[in-house]
């Protein structure tokens, strides 16, 4: 069996990269990208758990699916966040998101 | 137990929502001020179906929805604040979107979320509460139409607010990791098991949490949308966005804290404590150079935030009995912050809308002269923020830095008061730029709508209620939170 260390490496290494992707990017939609890749190693993190600590429990599982409904709930909303920005200002791009400053 | 009784003031909400939005689409030449006074009686009805759950012991749906006196306080006080933010939408609103439905039906939803976020007693429930809360605000806040500021708050509100919300997730997967568990006497009783000694993991998931929470109720290193969200969400957004989701936040904190993690202070106060300063820090002398009045109000707000969490630091380093005083002078601080916060705005919104000024400071010139009144409720919410004598804010910090006086945490309320003397500075400026100056562009005197007059004569009785006779409402808060430590107290032994 594979041991629970690799599944916890492997979603703290997707965490990283969705981190990254939030900081590094500019565009918004790669922006909200990013903080889906954070999401799936969360809900990567919850089935490990779950699978591994108390098998026969469900309480990890059922988290990880309200993960995903509730990502999928903020993509939705983001990305008509984003398209109603973009058709005011002619562009996605966080850094010209700067009429409010300090 | 599933008693779905528990829950009779949400169905009310929920079901007043949808009624409100099949309203506006049933009758569209319905006046637009109607929709607004329907949310606000919709509003006061649910806090008064709240008022029967007073004489009942505390009960909970199946461990994860708590409902007790905790609860119904937070109950009563979204209520009132929702009912005031839809009553400045009534003449703010009318022109600023052509679909106002869903305005005053995510008000409702909002109110649901926050109330879920007081009462959960798991994780997974307080973070879908959470979210409920969050996704009416990113609405809520780029409701205005054809408002470039108001689009690009709401763009970078969602953007952080999705990240945090990550991080805080990440930090409940390692406590549930660690614990095996998401209920938060679970995880007492987990950490008692382990020797009072926390894991590695159970301390970096709980930096996350701390992180992901700090970030909801804009404490300083995650404040940083707090600004442009506040100064670009229409003006009722903003008096509700300061006051709901920082109640809401504390709530979460004060519920979680307090059953989960008491008894284990020693790993995790150092760092509330230096949010807490830093947080005072930022949110006061940022708010020094601020041109615009909407972002002082956030940068102060934010400065509130660190008063608040001294608190919280409290709980660590006191245990439950400290605790237990210190939280419940944070709730009476709560309510008159929340009352300031409510009086500023109304008087805000009263003056705006009849002048159609911008929200910067020299706006306000010469208010006292245009309109005394409305400049003498101003400033007596600034005064009350900064804590004179005689308004609310002076009594409730008062109270609340004397609960929390633990021999470590002296010089944190040290800063927190030097951070309340820079705070008198810019209200000054503010309060200077209203008495000191004549009107801009012969300005004259203009009379109030009798609805606005009334409702900042409340909340004007109010800020002086709390601050000269507090009584009252320490008592309500003492009872609020007597079921948090008991509870907590017994998972624990």
């Amino acid at each position: 069996m594979v041991p629970l260390e690799n599944f916890l490496a492997l979603s703290g290494i997707l965490f990283a990269i969705g981190v990254y992707g939030v900081l590094a990017r500019r565009s918004a939609v790669l922006v909200l990208m990013g903080i889906e890749l954070m999401l799936n190693a969360v809900a990567l993190n919850f089935v490990a758990f779950a699978a591994y600590l108390d098998p026969g429990q469900f309480a990890g599982v059922v988290i990880a699916v309200f993960i995903i409904t509730v990502a999928a709930a903020e993509v939705g909303l983001a990305l008509a966040i984003i398209i109603r920005y973009f058709r005011m200002q002619a562009t996605s791009n966080v850094d010209e998101a700067a009429a409010l400053k300090w | 137990m599933r008693d779905y009784t528990l829950f009779i003031p949400e169905y009310w909400a929920a079901a007043a929502a949808c009624l409100i939005i099949a309203i506006e689409i049933a009758r569209p030449s319905l006046p637009r001020p109607t929709l607004a006074y329907l949310t606000a009686i919709a509003a006061v009805i649910y806090g008064g179906f709240s008022l029967f759950y007073i004489p009942n012991d505390p009960e909970s749906f199946m461990g994860l929805i708590q409902v007790d006196d905790f609860t119904t306080f937070f109950r009563v006080l979204g209520a009132g604040t929702v009912a005031i933010t839809a009553m400045l939408s009534a003449t703010h609103m009318r022109h600023r979107a052509s679909v106002l439905g869903e305005y005053y039906g995510l008000l409702l939803v909002a109110l649901i979320g926050l109330t879920f976020m007081a009462a959960a007693r798991e994780l997974l429930t307080a973070y879908i509460a959470l979210e409920i809360l969050s996704f009416s605000f990113y609405i809520l806040v780029g409701y205005a139409r054809r408002d470039v500021f108001s689009a690009e708050a709401s763009l970078k509100y969602i953007l952080l607010g999705g990240f945090a919300s990550a991080v805080l997730l990440y930090g409940v997967s390692l406590v549930y990791g660690v614990s095996g568990t998401t209920f938060y006497d679970g995880i007492a009783a987990g950490l008692a098991d382990q020797g009072g000694d926390m894991d590695l993991a159970m301390i970096a998931g709980l930096m996350l949490i701390i992180a992901g929470v700090g970030f909801k109720v804009s404490a300083a290193p995650f404040h940083m949308w707090a600004p442009d969200a506040y100064q670009g969400a229409p003006l009722p957004i903003t008096a509700f966005l300061s006051t709901a989701s920082k109640a809401a936040g504390f709530a979460l904190i004060l519920r979680l804290f307090s059953a989960s993690f008491v008894e284990e202070g020693e790993s995790w106060r150092w760092a509330v404590a230096g949010v807490a300063v830093l947080t005072m820090i930022v949110g006061n002398l940022v708010a020094i150079q601020q041109t615009d009045l909407k972002r002082l109000v956030a940068y102060s707000s934010i400065g509130q935030v660190g008063y608040m969490l001294v608190v919280i630091a409290a709980i660590g380093y006191g245990g439950p009995e400290i605790g237990e005083q210190a939280s419940s002078a944070l709730l009476l601080h709560m309510v008159g912050y929340v009352i300031s916060t409510l009086a500023l705005f109304t008087a805000l919104t009263a003056y705006y809308d009849r002048t159609g000024r911008d929200s910067s400071i020299r706006g306000i010139r010469g208010m006292a002269e245009s309109q005394p009144y409305l400049a003498l409720i101003v400033t007596a919410s600034l005064f009350s923020f900064a804590g004179l004598p005689f308004f609310a804010g002076f009594a409730t910090k008062l109270f609340m830095f004397q609960a929390s006086a633990e021999p470590e945490l002296l010089w944190v309320i040290g800063v927190a008061i030097v951070a309340s003397f820079i705070s008198l500075y810019y209200y000054l400026m503010v309060i200077r730029e209203m008495y000191l100056f004549d009107p801009e562009g012969g300005l004259q005197r203009f009379r109030v709508q009798p609805i606005m007059w009334a409702m900042a004569t409340l909340l004007f009785v109010g800020i002086l209620f709390v601050g000269i006779y507090p009584g009252p409402v320490f008592e309500l808060a003492d009872a609020a939170v007597e079921p948090l430590f008991q509870v907590g107290a017994d998972a624990g032994s």
